[in-house]
Order: structure tokens, then C-alpha cells, then sequence
């Protein structure tokens, strides 16, 4: 049943008109035009799609907006820009930690949510943490050297950034 | 250039460039046509380069880019690219075979020079000086740095609309002077991809833009045959009518589409649409292809034939015959495909990932019958794709919809769609016979190499019937068909034959198993004639540069001789090994063209009791020539050691009896960040040669590497690919049975609600009701007086709705609350839950208090007909009086619903409701809840909610052969509720950890325990009504609840986690495709070190049946409403498993988070029925 949901969106609050189970995927990207979360499975098996919702990454294709309710969505957009880009995004950049790019968004996203997590995590932490993101080109090995410099005790920009509340709001 | 518009981005045509003032254009004249376009430079210094091929994510943007800035001396920065687009770019057919940097980028690179040249000759007049003495350097011509005799490009270009032919003949730069080429350049679209603002297909936005999703035929994955373009039975366009903002349903021969403004919209109507199709034939068994492509027809093809194979193996001893298979595998794109197309008057533009943007405007012109020159093709990028996979199809589909409604058309695949539908890379069996000479060396080697074709032709063409479903035979089973080794008795033969599975080329396309081959049985001969594998090879490899390579490798890697295997020894159970391989990848038509050079150094552990081999370390080099890109190479090179590894290790696609079966990433596991190897790569530096495609040449060697790395581990030679865990272990260990849980016991009696002495039952229902009267009506009331109840009644009223969960049963199809109609699956049949909202006619507005409060408490409606006791009259007859009053108020304060349930028809005799007189005789108690004055308030409390008004007992109690609960011992002892286990409240659950008061009041308010898991199904929606519960009600449900179980529990909830640990090998190893399908499907929630509880925890995976866990697979689970944490729901597996893979997944569940539990039985049985049960 179509309804309006108020969503807080890398740290604006949107109206969305559309059923509560229409997964949150759909919704940033066609609602909304975030193309950063795309679709790969959605069965949660991948990763491409995942946002940070709060500190957390989800799989937004198995989010249903009714579930997210007040809490903060960050995609791919909201941690930066090519002019201003998030640490995390600076780090894949600098490796080029891409081939046909298409996993970058879920990569990205669970790596920013590691490094909230565990700001210095070791190689089989990073491992782990990247587990069940798939990436079908081979870009592991720059993927891998990209956190690895993220998370390096040198680099220790604000690796936390991001828009985490809808200030007008809670 | 792409145009303004980011929404609908349009390739600016080449004819607009042709009309432009104040530019140099660089085109090839075209007999009989425009010519081709190939370079443009404008005054103000842009400039414009164009090229057929497309970038399928390889980085062939920037080393495009990169040749055409060399080859002008201009700024890398300064150069766009256009690639592939139908109105823009020369046709150069399709991208394909690692070809764009060493065929497609001549012509580019010439044009360059053209352009360089002209531009220093004009240069030279202007400047009355010899144009050997000029040189282009940064958009300025002039003799040497400083020297202010110069002219800018712009002033040459400016005021003018010079257009030149393109000049094969053009002098090129010499590559000592390049500064660009061979230089890292960091790619264009990185940063734009890392931030989420570059355009993929998948991001192509038209205005007006509405949602298409296809339906295909059941037998995915097979396009040839009759019965293709032919299994269309039937739609029912009725099935999708509810659906909102339902554009179309558009039927073409077998093609089926929906169009929807919204695309979830689309994707409902899509597993909603009701198609009825013929039963797909029975293919060959392609989970064991060897049989099949042996019997499929075939044409020997004769590649070469030196000496005499035949005599040569006649006389030498111990021949040696050996037999290769490779199964069929897939591309696996991340992303599915996807397109928009949108028609109009005047033509048709698609948007589109196709790597064949003019093949792919041919193939559209044949379907829609519509000239070429009305159609452009504007390709974008989309996820990568090795080979071949859906773009193509999707791009069809897309521009079938736009045509049937008028309006631009979005089309994505689902990732089953992809997975089944893509052509996969092809199957291949390959038979070696050979044997050594006096000397050890190669005597006779005799190739036979099967490979089914793979000229899929775009689906919508034979769906729609334009194209015969018709096999046609390519002939690409010959790449790297030759052995790189001097053998004089030599004979190769290709068998040409038509496809089996849908099939298109696939990175490395025959060369990597003919390579596989190759490599495997070398380094068989080396062990037959005692002779270090590498050492061998280099005896009788002739070509210079491969013998460089090998010997590079061979000193990077410290490559120690050995003569047999285990030169690695073990520790442990860990046998350790190193293999070598090398191959160069021949493509295009035979004898066909190099590309780069490569070898390979593996090194392996295995583990001699699981089987699993972990690829530790590679060293790989390869000789590219010259190198455009240094970065982008080495990128190439690491994505073809990882996919490679992948393929070689863990693909195969899995095949039912009509279609392929693989439909999502748990079927079809790919390499994941654990398992990567280390890599050292290593490129031979050669500047002077010419640039070698890089694309796939890596991928070659792998197989045959880790192979000869697995038998110097093992002394076994494995030549049948994947290399699983269970076909190792086989090998290992010969001796040991296969260990399985597979094997069920068949049990001749089903469980469930049986209706063997139904006849007998009735007839003393029917004497029971023989004896009570018909129940009298109630005289209508004018209205429910909404308004006459106090604020407190109705207060109590919202509460014991909550408590009740009314709405659970009561909801409206369409959402509305109370509003009736949801059907309730019991074994007297179909129950339509009512109409409960004020609505006169529909609802319950004309029935007075004692009407209500009698069909609340006795059953009986209004107009004196029994209700089923699907509703819990039996439970609400304990509730408190003022409850049920409050309830009566706050429903007359509901928003009405005019629309009437369905009226429940039950089969005979259950659909005699006067029957249910004496039903209510035998059953029907006026006994209050349970009151305990030694308990405390709380407990009673609870006692009063569970058995009253929150009647858990009508799903959690076992139900009489005549639908009524069970009482005494078997009061709350698990039940039945829409398909679902209800599990025992009782001492009688199977819980594996106790469930504690806590435990009982996380589950209940926020719908999630740690030590239990997430409440699924129909329980998911009680925990969201309870929602406006007090706590302290919750808390009493809880005590009471709690205080049901007596029995001790046995562990505590890290005891039965460790034990589930422990039991992770041995399942894995008894179940290994569950274990696959668990860690793919299912692990990224519920894997080890994730936040939701264990499976181990949970008690579906204890209880006595699957019912939960297959209810749970194929509906999905909302995510717990009141979990502050979780917002992620369980998908439905329904498309994506099939009933094999049910089975597969839920032995492993059970082996792995209930070891002590009996396997379950039956399970193809529990499996059909779930399946058979009514949709998700």
C-alpha cells in the first residue's frame, strides 16, 4: 500500500511516496537518483547495493523502507565527492581499486563501516569484513591494498566522516 | 562526447562533427558510404578520438586515450574518447579476444599520425622552414623547446574545416620518444565510480521513463530445439490486474514482459503474472558433460597432422591416454543486465551494455523490422562481463517493451534471469594420447579437443520466433589447439559441433582448456621421462620469446628442479606443492593470432581430510610487448590469476533435467576475499615490439598450473575441473565411502493433520449437533455508537487488540486494518478471515455488543451461523469482560471497509457449519485463564494474556483429528499456524538453549532473542501487533510463558555454538554443495561473525520437521520490528532454489547447527509439499 515515509538520506530528510516494503534500493535510486547502491542479486548475497545505515552496512535491495524508520542513511554520495572524497574513497582512488567498478559501491561502504568498527583492523579482519562482497573482475588485490591504506596508523583522516543524523529531525 | 543531458546521454553523431567549423577530422573513406570517423581536433585544443570496441571495465578507455595523447604529443587530459556508439564510431565489430589494443587501435593510432603529420606540414609552409625540422609538442608546432618560431595547432585548425583521409601509411612516433605510452596512467573513471557519480547503464534515466521486467520459459539456459518460440500455453493478465501502476503485459510469441510506472511495481507483477507453459524437453545430464559432447554430432576438423601419430604410438611402450573435462561455466556478471529503450516516431535509441553495439543494431533492426539507419545505439558502460552475457538479450526485451506501450522502457534482469539465461562459456573434453621416445622426449602427441558452439543469438529473436531456433556450428574450438612444444609425430583435430547449453565465448574461450590439456599432460610426460617439468618444457619449446619467459619466471619463482612429486613436502595434514604451466592465447580464426606471452608459477596446500585446496601464491609473467598502460596491465594480469583460480577451483554450473539450475551466487560460488592468493607479477620488458592484447592471455596457464602444483602436493593428478573439496578427497582417499546424509529412510506414514476416520467423527458431530438447537440471530443494531464510548474504553480497546493481534487475520488484502479477506490455510480447507470494521453491510456494523461479544466467546455470528475456530473463540471465552467490551468499542471507532471477504467454502462435511454446534459441545470451555493466588500478579497477568485474549494456543497447541486444541500435556506443545511449525511453548520444545523470561520478553517486544533468532512468518506479525503492549504486559507473558517449561535446559547458548562449530568440517565435508549454497546464499547474515544469532540457536533447525526453515527460505522474513539494530528482512529464495538445492542447503543446516539431531527425513517430500503449498 503506498504511504509516505519520511527517510533520512546522507543527512536529509526525504518523502518518499511508495509501499513500506518496497526495498530501500529502489527507492534511493530511482526516488531519490543516488546511482552509488546498485542492484546485483537481491537476495543479499553480494554486496553491490549495501548503504550505511547508521554505522552499519546493510544490502539495501533487502531493506524494506519501512523498516529504516529514523535511521541514518549514508550511500555512496553522501561520504564525499571526486573534488572532496571521503578517506576511504581518496584510498580506492589512489589504488585504483577498480575494473568495471561495479562492486566499488559495496566495497567502499563496508570498509567505511569496518573502519568505524575497528579503526586498525588486521589482514584477516579486512578479509573477513570483505568475505561476502563479490567481485567477479579480480580487483581483490587493489581492494585489498586500498584498506589496507585506509586503515594505516599514517592515514588518520577523518575515516568517520560522514552525515549520520538529520539534524531537524529525530 | 556525451551530450548535456546525464539522464538520457546521447553520443554526439559523426555527422554533427562533419559539419562542425574549425576542426581537423581524420576519417577512412567507406566505399558506397559516410566515411569513418576516427579522430577530431578542435582550435580551441579538445580533442575527440573515436573507436568501435567498447570498454567491458578493463581500463581500455584510458590506454586508448593514452596512445592517440602519445601519438600528438598531446596532454593525456586533453583527449576524450568515444567508444562504441552507433551514430559516433567506426563499426569494428565486436569487442572481442583481447583485440582493441592490438587490432582496433592501429587504425586509431594512424590517424593520430595522419593528423600530426598534416599539422607539421602546414606548420612548415607558415613557417618557411623544413617540416623535418618541426615538431608537435603540446598543442604547438615549432623547431626546439624555446625557440619562438612556432605556430599553435589552434591557429592552423581555426577558421578552417580541414577533413583528411586517413593514411595507413602516416610515419608513426618511435617508441623511444613515447613519454605517455608505457607510463602509468591512472584511469578516467575511477574517481568518478569511487564516488557514485558515474553513469552505467543501469543509471540511465529518460524522462518518461517507466519499468519493465521480463518473464522467460521454464527451460532457462536452452535456446535451441522446437519448442522454443513454442512453449507459450497461456497468460492470465487477470493475475497482475491489482497490481498498482500496471502498465502492460505484453505477450510476443513466447516472449513475456510487464511494464510498470514503478519498479517494484514491475518486479511484484513480474512473480505475480500467472504463465503457463509446456514442460521443457530433457536435456543430456551437463553436470557430467563428458558423455553428452561426446555424443553430440560433430565435424573432425584436422588442424595439423606432422609425421606419423598412429606408427609413432604403435611402437612406443606405455602410451599414455588421457582424457580432459571442463565443465560449463559462467561469465557472472555482478550486475545484471540492463537497457532502456525508448521508440518513437522516428526510430529507436537503446541504451545499452552491449560489447557489439553494431551486431547488436542488426539484430534489433531484424526484430522490430525497422531499418538500421532509424536506430541508434548508445552504449554505456555496465558490469563487467569477460565474454558474453545478457546485455544484448536485455537490450532486445527493452526495445519490445518500449515499441508495446509507447514510452522509454527500463529493463533489468533479476540475478536469476542472468544467471540462468546467460550463454555460458562452453564445456569442453579434450583427449591426449601420446608417449616418450628412447630419449624421454615427446614421441607422438595426439589432441582431439570437443567444444560446443557458442553463437547464442539474441533471446527476444528466437522467443519472438524472427530467427529459427536452429543450431549453428562455430568453429572456436581451436584456439591454442597446437601445443607450443616440437613434436614431430604431432596431429591435432577439432570437433566442431552445435551448442548444447546457450553458450557464447568466455575469457580465454577454448585456449584455457586446450591449454589445461596441454600443460597437464607435458608435465605428465616430464614425470614419465624423470625430467624437471620446466627443464622439459624448455627442451622443446622453439619460440624465443616464450623460452625467455618460462626461464624468467622459473628465477623469479626460485623455481627448485624436482623429478616427481612431494618435492614440498607436508606438515600435518597439509600436503604442500608447486606446478608450473605456460601458454600464449591463439585467437581469432585458425591459425589465427597471438596475444601476450604467459606463465604461471603455483603453489598450493591441501588438505589430505577435507580435500580443500588453498592456492597460496602465484607468480605470473607475461610478455605483452609493449606495455600502454604498465597499471593497467598488471591490473588485467591479477583479474585473471583470481578469476582464473576461481574457475579452475569452485565453477561448474549445475543442470536440473530442462534448464540450469545454478540461479544465484550460492549455486554458482565464486572466489572471495579469503581465498585469494598472493601474486607477483612479472612483465617482460619489450618497448620495441608491437602492443599484445592483455585481456585474457593470464587466465591460459592457470588451470594446468595449480593442477601440477595439486600433484606435487598429492601424487595425483586431477584432469576434470572444478577442483572441489569432495572430488580431492575422493582421490585421496578412495577407500573411504562417500559420506552423506542424502540417504533418507522412507517412512510410509505422513505426519500432519489426517482425516482417516473423518466419516466416523462427523457422524458424532452430527449427533452432537442434533441435540442443540440452531443458534437464534441477533437483531441488527443502526450502528456500533462509535461515538458513545469512552476515551478509556476505547483506550483498552487498542490494547487488547494489540494483545489479540487482530489484525494479523483481520487485515485487508490491500493493508486496510480489519478490513477481512485474508485466507487462512487449515485442514478443513480455505478460511477467509471477516470484515471486522464498522461497515454495515460488509463488516460488523449492525451487530450489537451481545452479538459480538457471543461470536467473540461462542462462535457464532450475528445471524446465529457458526465460525470456524480459526477464529480462537475458544481462547477469547477466557478473556475479561471489559476487554471484549473495550474491543468492541475501538473497532466501532475503525474506518469502515465496504469491501466483503470472501466467503469461506470448506469441503464436505466441514462445510456443514452447523456441525460446529457439536464441535463447540465437545470442545468449547467456559473455564476462565488459569489464576494462581500463590502466583504473582505478574504471572497472572500473563496466564490472562497468553490463554485469553492472546490465544497462543490456537497455533501453538496440537490440534484433534476435528481442528480442536489439544489440552493437558499437549497444551502448547507446538502446533500448526499458515503453513508455518508453531514450536512448542511447552516442556516439549525443541529449543536447544532454554528459553529464559528474558529470552521470552526480547522475542516478544522487539521480535528478536540473542539466544533464539528472529520471530518469521506469522509470528513476525503478532510480535509487530504487540507492539503497543505496556512492558509490563509483555514482561507478565514472559513469566508466565517461562514458567511453562520445566525441563532443564542442557546447555547453555555457546555450549551449542561450539558444538555446531565443531560440526562444521564433517558437514561440510558430508554436504559439500549445502556447505556452497550456505556460504554463498546465506553466510553474509548468518556466517561466523555476523550480528544475528547463530542457526545453532535457532529451533527450526531442532525441530522434528523442516516446515520453519522452508518456510522461511521460500517467504522470507520480515526484519524484526522492534529490533533497534536490524533492518535488513530475509529474502525469499523461491525463484532462486530449486528443489535440489532445498535439499542440498537443508541436509548441510542440519548437519552443521543440529548435529546431535537425527538428519531429517523425507525431506523430498517436505520439500514438494512446501513447494506445492500456495505462493509466498
Amino acid at each position: 500500500m503506498t504511504a509516505s515515509t519520511i527517510l533520512c538520506v546522507n543527512g536529509r530528510h526525504v518523502t518518499v511516496e511508495a509501499d513500506s516494503k518496497t526495498p530501500l534500493l529502489y527507492v534511493l535510486r530511482n526516488d531519490l537518483g543516488l546511482n552509488g547502491p546498485k542492484y546485483g542479486c537481491g537476495l543479499g548475497e553480494c554486496g553491490a547495493c549495501a548503504v550505511l545505515i547508521g554505522d552499519r552496512a546493510a544490502r539495501s535491495c533487502t531493506v524494506p523502507i519501512g523498516a529504516v524508520k529514523t535511521r541514518p542513511i549514508t550511500t555512496l554520495e553522501g561520504l564525499g565527492t571526486e573534488r572532496d572524497p571521503h578517506p576511504v574513497q581518496a584510498a580506492f582512488i589512489a589504488h585504483q581499486a577498480a575494473q568495471c567498478g561495479y562492486c566499488l559501491n559495496g566495497m567502499i561502504i563496508a570498509t567505511v563501516a569496518l573502519l568505524r568498527a575497528n579503526l586498525h583492523p588486521a589482514e584477516a579482519e579486512i578479509r573477513q569484513a570483505l568475505r561476502h562482497h563479490l567481485c567477479r573482475c579480480g580487483t581483490h588485490i587493489e581492494i585489498l591494498a586500498a584498506v589496507r591504506a585506509a586503515a594505516a596508523p599514517a592515514d588518520t583522516g577523518d575515516r568517520t566522516r560522514g552525515d549520520r543524523t538529520c539534524g531537524d529531525r529525530t | 562526447m556525451r551530450g548535456q543531458d546525464m539522464t538520457a546521454p546521447h553520443d554526439r553523431p559523426a555527422a554533427d562533427y562533419r559539419a562542425d567549423a574549425d576542426t581537423l577530422l581524420v576519417a577512412r573513406p567507406v566505399a558506397g558510404g559516410a566515411p569513418e570517423l576516427f579522430l577530431a581536433l578542435r582550435a580551441d585544443g579538445g580533442i575527440t578520438a573515436f573507436n568501435g570496441h567498447v570498454d567491458l571495465g578493463t581500463g581500455i578507455r584510458t590506454a586508448l586515450a593514452q596512445i592517440v595523447a602519445e601519438e600528438l604529443s598531446a596532454p593525456f587530459e586533453r583527449v576524450t574518447m568515444v567508444l562504441g556508439s552507433t551514430a559516433a564510431t567506426p563499426n569494428q565489430g565486436p569487442t572481442i579476444a583481447s583485440e582493441t589494443i592490438q587490432v582496433a587501435a592501429v587504425p586509431l593510432r594512424q590517424a593520430a599520425a595522419t593528423a600530426r603529420a598534416f599539422l607539421v606540414d602546414e606548420a612548415a609552409q607558415r613557417l618557411s622552414c623544413p617540416p623535418g625540422a618541426l615538431h608537435l609538442e603540446d598543442g604547438v608546432v615549432r623547431a626546439a623547446e624555446g625557440d619562438n618560431l612556432f605556430v599553435t595547432v589552434g591557429e592552423l585548425i581555426a577558421g578552417r574545416a580541414i577533413r583528411l583521409a586517413l593514411d595507413p601509411q602516416a610515419p608513426l612516433k618511435p617508441s623511444a620518444a613515447y613519454t605517455l605510452v608505457g607510463r602509468a596512467q591512472p584511469r578516467s573513471d575511477i574517481s568518478a565510480k569511487a564516488t557514485g557519480t558515474f553513469q552505467y547503464v543501469h543509471d540511465v534515466r529518460v524522462p518518461g521513463m517507466v519499468h519493465g521486467r521480463v518473464v522467460r520459459p521454464p527451460h532457462a539456459g536452452f535456446d535451441l530445439g522446437p519448442h522454443v518460440g513454442a512453449s507459450l500455453i497461456s497468460v492470465d493478465r487477470a493475475s497482475v490486474a491489482d497490481i498498482a501502476g500496471l502498465i502492460d503485459v505484453v505477450v510476443i510469441g513466447d516472449f513475456v514482459g510487464v511494464v510498470a510506472t514503478r519498479e517494484e511495481n514491475a518486479v511484484a507483477a513480474m512473480r505475480q503474472l500467472k504463465v503457463a507453459w509446456r514442460t521443457p524437453p530433457r536435456i543430456p545430464d551437463l553436470n557430467a558433460p563428458e558423455a553428452p559432447l561426446r555424443d553430440n554430432p560433430s565435424t573432425a576438423r584436422v588442424l595439423a597432422d606432422r609425421g606419423n601419430v598412429g606408427r609413432a604410438l604403435d611402437a612406443a611402450p606405455g602410451a599414455m591416454e588421457r582424457t580432459y573435462v571442463w565443465p560449463y561455466q559462467m561469465h557472472g556478471s555482478i550486475g545484471p543486465s540492463c537497457a532502456v529503450a525508448e521508440w518513437q516516431d522516428e526510430g529507436l535509441t537503446v541504451w545499452s551494455g552491449t560489447q557489439n553495439p553494431f551486431p547488436m543494431r542488426r539484430d534489433l533492426s531484424r526484430l522490430l523490422d525497422l531499418p538500421e539507419e532509424r536506430i541508434v545505439v548508445e552504449r554505456l558502460e555496465a558490469a563487467g562481463c569477460y565474454g558474453r552475457n545478457c546485455a544484448d538479450d536485455v537490450t532486445a526485451d527493452a526495445a519490445l517493451l518500449s515499441r508495446a506501450v509507447g514510452r522509454p522502457v527500463r529493463v533489468q534482469l533479476t540475478r536469476e534471469q542472468e544467471h540462468g539465461w546467460e550463454p555460458k562459456g562452453a564445456a569442453q573434453v579434450i583427449d591426449v594420447r601420446g608417449a616418450l621416445d628412447a630419449e624421454g622426449g615427446p614421441a607422438a602427441y595426439d589432441f582431439e579437443t570437443r567444444y560446443p558452439s557458442n553463437l547464442a543469438p539474441t533471446l527476444a529473436l528466437v522467443l519472438t520466433g524472427k530467427v529459427p531456433p536452429v543450431a549453428d556450428v562455430a568453429q572456436m574450438g581451436d584456439r591454442t589447439a597446437i601445443p607450443p612444444y616440437a613434436i614431430s609425430n604431432l596431429r591435432v583435430t577439432v570437433h566442431d559441433m552445435p551448442p548444447i547449453a546457450r553458450a557464447s565465448w568466455f575469457r580465454g574461450v577454448s585456449a584455457m582448456p586446450n591449454s589445461f590439456a596441454h600443460e597437464s599432460f607435458i608435465d605428465e610426460l616430464a614425470s614419465a621421462a624423470g625430467v624437471d617439468p620446466i627443464e622439459y618444457r624448455l627442451r622443446y619449446l622453439t619460440d624465443p620469446r616464450a623460452i625467455d619467459l618460462v626461464r624468467a619466471v622459473a628465477e623469479r619463482a626460485k623455481w627448485q628442479p624436482h623429478t616427481g612429486p612431494f618435492s614440498h613436502g607436508q606438515a600435518g595434514d597439509i600436503l604442500y606443492g608447486r606446478g608450473f604451466a605456460y601458454a600464449v592465447y591463439i585467437h581469432g580464426t585458425f591459425p589465427g593470432t597471438a596475444a601476450a606471452w604467459a606463465a604461471w608459477v603455483a603453489d598450493v596446500a591441501v588438505n589430505k581430510v577435507t580435500g580443500e585446496i588453498a592456492l597460496t601464491r602465484v607468480i605470473c609473467g607475461q610478455d605483452t610487448g609493449q606495455v600502454v598502460n604498465p597499471d593497467g596491465v598488471r591490473h588485467q594480469i591479477h583479474g585473471n590469476v583470481i578469476q582464473s583460480t576461481s574457475r579452475v577451483l569452485k565453477e561448474e554450473v549445475r543442470f536440473s533435467q530442462t534448464a540450469v539450475a545454478s540461479l544465484e551466487w550460492g549455486a554458482y560460488p565464486l572466489i572471495t576475499f579469503p581465498e585469494v592468493p598472493d601474486i607477483d607479477v612479472l612483465m617482460i620488458p619489450r618497448p620495441d615490439e608491437p602492443p599484445l592484447g592483455a585481456g585474457e592471455s593470464a587466465s591460459v596457464p592457470s588451470a594446468a598450473a595449480i593442477a601440477n602444483a595439486v600433484f606435487d602436493a598429492t601424487g595425483i593428478r586431477f584432469r576434470e575441473l572444478p577442483l572441489t573439496p569432495e572430488k580431492v578427497r575422493a582421490a585421496l582417499n578412495p577407500l573411504t565411502p562417500p559420506a552423506s546424509a542424502a540417504q533418507e529412510e522412507k517412512k510410509p506414514a505422513r505426519r500432519g493433520w489426517a482425516w482417516p476416520f473423518a466419516g466416523v467423527l462427523c457422524g458424532a458431530l452430527a449427533a452432537g449437533a442434533a441435540l442443540l438447537p440452531w443458534r437464534a440471530p441477533i437483531a441488527p443494531v443502526s450502528a456500533m455508537g462509535g461515538d458513545v464510548f469512552s476515551s478509556a474504553a476505547i483506550e483498552r480497546g487498542r490494547l487488547a487488540a494489540a494483545a489479540g493481534a487482530c489484525n494479523v487475520c483481520h487485515v485487508g488484502a490491500d493493508g486496510t486494518a480489519f478490513a477481512g479477506g485474508r485466507p487462512l490455510e487449515t485442514p478443513f480447507g480455505t478460511v477467509y478471515a471477516s470484515n471486522i470494521t464498522p461497515d454495515r453491510a460488509a463488516g460488523i456494523g449492525s451487530w450489537s455488543y451481545r452479538a459480538f461479544e457471543r461470536a467473540m466467546r461462542q462462535g457464532i455470528r450475528r445471524d446465529g451461523r457458526h465460525l470456524y475456530p480459526a477464529h480462537p473463540y475458544t481462547s477469547f471465552a477466557k478473556a475479561d469482560e471489559r476487554d471484549i467490551q473495550g474491543l468492541y468499542a475501538y473497532l466501532a471507532t475503525q474506518a469502515s471497509s465496504p469491501v466483503a471477504a470472501p466467503e469461506t467454502r470448506l469441503r464436505f462435511p466441514f462445510s456443514l457449519r452447523p456441525l460446529m454446534a457439536g464441535w463447540n459441545a465437545l470442545f468449547l470451555s467456559s473455564a476462565a485463564a488459569p489464576a494462581d493466588p500463590a502466583r504473582s500478579a505478574e504471572w497472572n497477568r500473563g496466564a490472562e494474556l497468553v490463554e485469553g485474549l492472546g490465544h497462543c494456543a490456537a497455533c501453538h497447541s496440537p490440534r484433534n483429528a476435528l481442528g480442536a486444541e489439544k489440552t493437558g500435556a499437549a497444551h502448547l506443545a507446538g502446533g500448526f499456524a499458515d503453513g508455518w511449525h508453531a514450536p512448542a511453548l511447552s516442556s516439549a520444545s525443541r529449543a536447544p538453549v532454554g528459553w529464559t523470561e528474558t529470552a521470552l520478553y526480547d522475542y516478544l517486544r522487539t521480535g528478536r532473542s540473542a539466544d533464539h533468532g528472529a520471530a518469521a512468518g506469522p509470528m513476525a506479525h503478532v510480535v509487530e501487533s504487540l507492539g503497543p503492549l505496556p512492558d509490563a504486559d509483555i514482561r507478565a507473558m514472559a513469566t508466565y510463558l517461562a514458567s511453562l517449561n520445566t525441563a532443564t535446559p542442557a546447555r547453555d547458548a555457546s555450549a551449542v555454538i561450539a558444538a555446531s562449530e565443531t560440526a562444521a568440517t564433517r558437514a561440510a565435508m558430508a554436504e559439500p554443495v549445502g556447505a556452497r549454497l550456505f556460504e554463498g546464499a546465506c553466510a553474509a547474515c548468518h556466517g561466523a561473525g555476523t550480528r544475528l544469532p547463530s542457526l545453532a540457536l535457532n529451533s527450526n533447525l531442532h525441530a522434528n520437521q523442516p516446515t520453519n526453515v522452508l518456510a522461511a527460505l521460500r517467504a522470507g522474513i520480515a526484519a524484526p520490528a522492534g529490533e533497534p539494530d536490524e533492518t535488513m528482512a530475509m529474502p525469499s529464495f523461491d525463484a532462486s532454489l530449486d528443489q535440489r538445492a532445498l535439499g542440498d542447503l537443508l541436509r548441510y543446516l542440519r548437519a552443521r547447527f543440529a548435529p546431535e539431531r537425527a538428519p531429517w527425513q523425507n525431506l523430498s517430500d517436505a520439500i514438494a509439499s512446501a513447494r506445492n503449498a500456495p505462493g509466498p
